[in-house]
């Protein structure tokens, strides 16, 4: 880490640090969606950008983990951390199981064959109501006491989120850059040159989706302690693709290109509901833009910005 | 489970088949013209029956020239998105995942547009012919399922036809098959692509008008349509629009031989579970090879 870094790290974990004591309660809320909505996008944004992988399934993942909690806290009446962790245990499961043989579809096919696993979950999320409460939900799900603290407000739950996704993002930079990461760049870049190295394409595609199902997972559970209620409404197709634009809008290649698709995802629709009920329109035709003119995505696309206004300064002095 | 319960199901996987084909044959036609899978494919079948639900209850129009409005709109809407969007992609050689995500942007606005300017409420068409039924064994099959198959039937000869026998059809499918041969030979090679899109929202529009005296047509149909489309499309071969006639006709049976086996709440489990095994299985689609070569 060079001087550089830190000289815009620190003022960035500052404003970190204040911002849920200075706005308003709703936009912490919205905060804490976004640290929910990174953990969840992190997983897509490997699957895209370093295998170019469309999942159009972590609305699934993200059930299971929500679910999980509810169940292991509200009916069993066991702590949470136990509802973390069988979240993540049956969503790595059900990744490995089903990204097995998914997995060598290719492009499109790929892409509808997650989808239609998300429309799946979603049908069986709602017919189990044994286990998910259909759409009455599950309700009281308690908030999380760490040591005796509990963490019962969105100023609080907003820094045990973060520092969670902080940590997923340093789990996902290590694996970007250690020798998976190459193998998974050589995979994108050509599947057919890779191979000939013997990498062994299947499995380590299917080890990106099991972090990747990790990841929704562990997303799926913060929701369920910070909303204290979870229904199928959450768990959608619908979800599974709002999840997917966060890499799309923020760039899926760079981790804090995750982190400005997730503040998309949670902010826009917000600020565009205070001009009515057309708000959803507008996001649609954002998100429409976005892949039109900046198919990198905001942070690519400031990238070239930053790159032309350099050109132009070296041309000038 | 009785012979009429069967037969009763058989009709019911049939007239469903016949929507997911036109549907399925849409997202075919311009995934075999323009390499783009059209996640908006089911928004075309919303906008058909839409208009032609605005068109009758609101303008007051006669209910054919209402339905002929609702497909035009359908192959309107198809014209404007090839030319505003996916004619400056192409231009930027886009890749396979951007226009996934164009069209899947898109399918989203259009759905909230519905939303916005229409309301959350469905509605239903008039049955044509009638709310007379035929009673056979028992098993119950309303006048419309027998004109929806039969103009199912008609739109699926006549796109053969026009594949075949038509100068733009043939042109068409040169420009599909090799974009820069077609060319050297004076096809408007994107120009075939717009009409490849007229085309898919033409039997889109179609599909969503047949299905909504049966169905109510809201905000939210799209979506579910497109997936059966899709899987009708990819059980048929994907590049083969014929091929997607039977692939929907597959869907629909499969999805009403599960209602009547296991229950009705798990169709769409049953129907996407079958489009995954598939799609691993037989990539080809289940006509195989000699799928790709017709149509």
């Amino acid at each position: 880490m060079n001087s550089r870094t830190l000289l815009w790290l620190v003022p960035c974990l500052i404003v970190w640090a204040v911002l849920p004591f200075v706005v308003p309660r709703y936009m912490a809320d919205l905060l804490v969606f976004t640290g929910i909505y990174t953990v969840a996008g992190l997983g897509i944004g490997l699957l895209l950008g370093h295998c170019g992988i469309v999942n159009l399934a972590q609305a699934t993942f993200y059930g299971l983990g929500a679910y999980a909690s509810a169940y292991c806290t509200v009916m069993m009446g066991l702590p949470s951390i136990v509802g973390f962790i069988a979240g993540a245990a049956i969503s790595m499961a059900l990744a490995y199981v089903i990204g097995r043989p998914i997995l060598r579809l290719t492009g499109y096919f790929l892409a509808l064959g997650t989808l239609a696993l998300s429309a799946i979950a979603s049908a069986l999320f709602f017919e189990w109501d044994w286990l998910t409460g259909g759409t009455l939900g599950i309700g009281g799900i308690p908030k999380l006491d760490l040591f005796g603290f509990l963490l019962d407000r969105p100023s609080r739950y907003y820094f045990f989120v973060w520092i969670v996704a902080f940590a997923c993002m340093a789990v996902a930079h290590n694996l970007v850059d250690s020798r998976t990461g190459l193998m998974l760049r050589s995979m994108r870049d050509s599947s057919t040159a890779a191979a000939a190295l013997s990498i062994d394409l299947q499995t380590l595609r299917t080890k990106v989706f099991v972090v990747c199902a990790l990841f929704g997972s562990l997303a799926g559970s913060l929701f369920a302690h910070h909303a204290s209620f979870v229904s199928t409404q959450s768990f959608t197709v619908d979800r599974s693709i709002s999840f997917l634009l966060i890499p799309v809008i923020g760039g899926a290649t760079s981790i804090p290109g995750i982190v400005v698709g997730a503040l998309f995802v949670t902010f826009l629709p917000e600020l565009l509901s205070k001009l009515g009920d057309i708000h959803q329109i507008l996001f649609g035709l954002a998100l429409v833009a976005v892949v039109v003119l900046m198919p990198d995505g905001l942070v690519g696309a400031f990238g070239r910005l930053r790159t032309r206004l350099a050109r132009r300064g070296n041309s000038n002095g | 489970m009785t012979l009429s319960l069967v037969l009763q199901a058989l009709f019911a996987g049939v007239t469903n088949g016949i929507v997911y084909a036109l549907v399925g044959m849409g997202l075919s036609a311009i995934f075999k013209g323009s390499r783009v899978i059209n996640a908006m494919q089911g928004e075309f079948a919303v906008i058909g029956a839409m208009t032609t639900v605005l068109l009758l209850t609101k303008a007051g129009w006669p209910y054919a020239a209402a339905i002929a409005g609702g497909a035009v709109a359908g192959a309107l809407v198809g014209a404007f998105i090839e030319v505003a969007f996916v004619r400056y992609m192409a231009k930027k050689s886009a890749s396979e995942d951007s226009f996934l995500l164009l069209t899947i942007g898109l399918a989203l606005s259009l759905s909230a547009s519905i939303l916005y300017f229409v309301g959350r409420d469905g509605h239903l068409l008039p049955p044509l012919g009638g709310e007379g039924v035929l009673i056979v064994m028992d098993a119950v099959i309303q006048f419309h399922a027998l004109w929806l198959i039969a103009i199912g039937i008609g739109a699926t000869l006549a796109l053969r036809a026009f594949y075949h026998r038509t100068t733009i059809g043939l042109s068409m499918m040169a420009a599909s098959i090799d974009a820069d041969g077609a060319a050297t030979t004076g096809i408007n090679v994107a120009r075939m692509r717009t009409f490849t899109f007229v085309l898919g929202g033409l039997l889109g529009a179609l599909g969503g008008i047949l299905v909504t005296p049966l169905i109510g047509v809201d905000y939210q149909l799209g979506l579910n349509l497109t997936l059966k489309g899709f899987a009708a499309a990819v059980l048929g071969g994907l590049t083969n629009p014929l091929g997607a006639a039977v692939g929907g006709l597959t869907l629909g049976l499969v999805e009403s031989l599960a209602i009547i086996g296991i229950s009705s709440s798990y169709k769409d489990v049953v129907a996407f579970s079958v489009l995954i095994v598939i799609m691993i299985l037989m990539p080809q689609g289940i006509l195989g090879r000699a799928g790709r070569r017709g149509g």
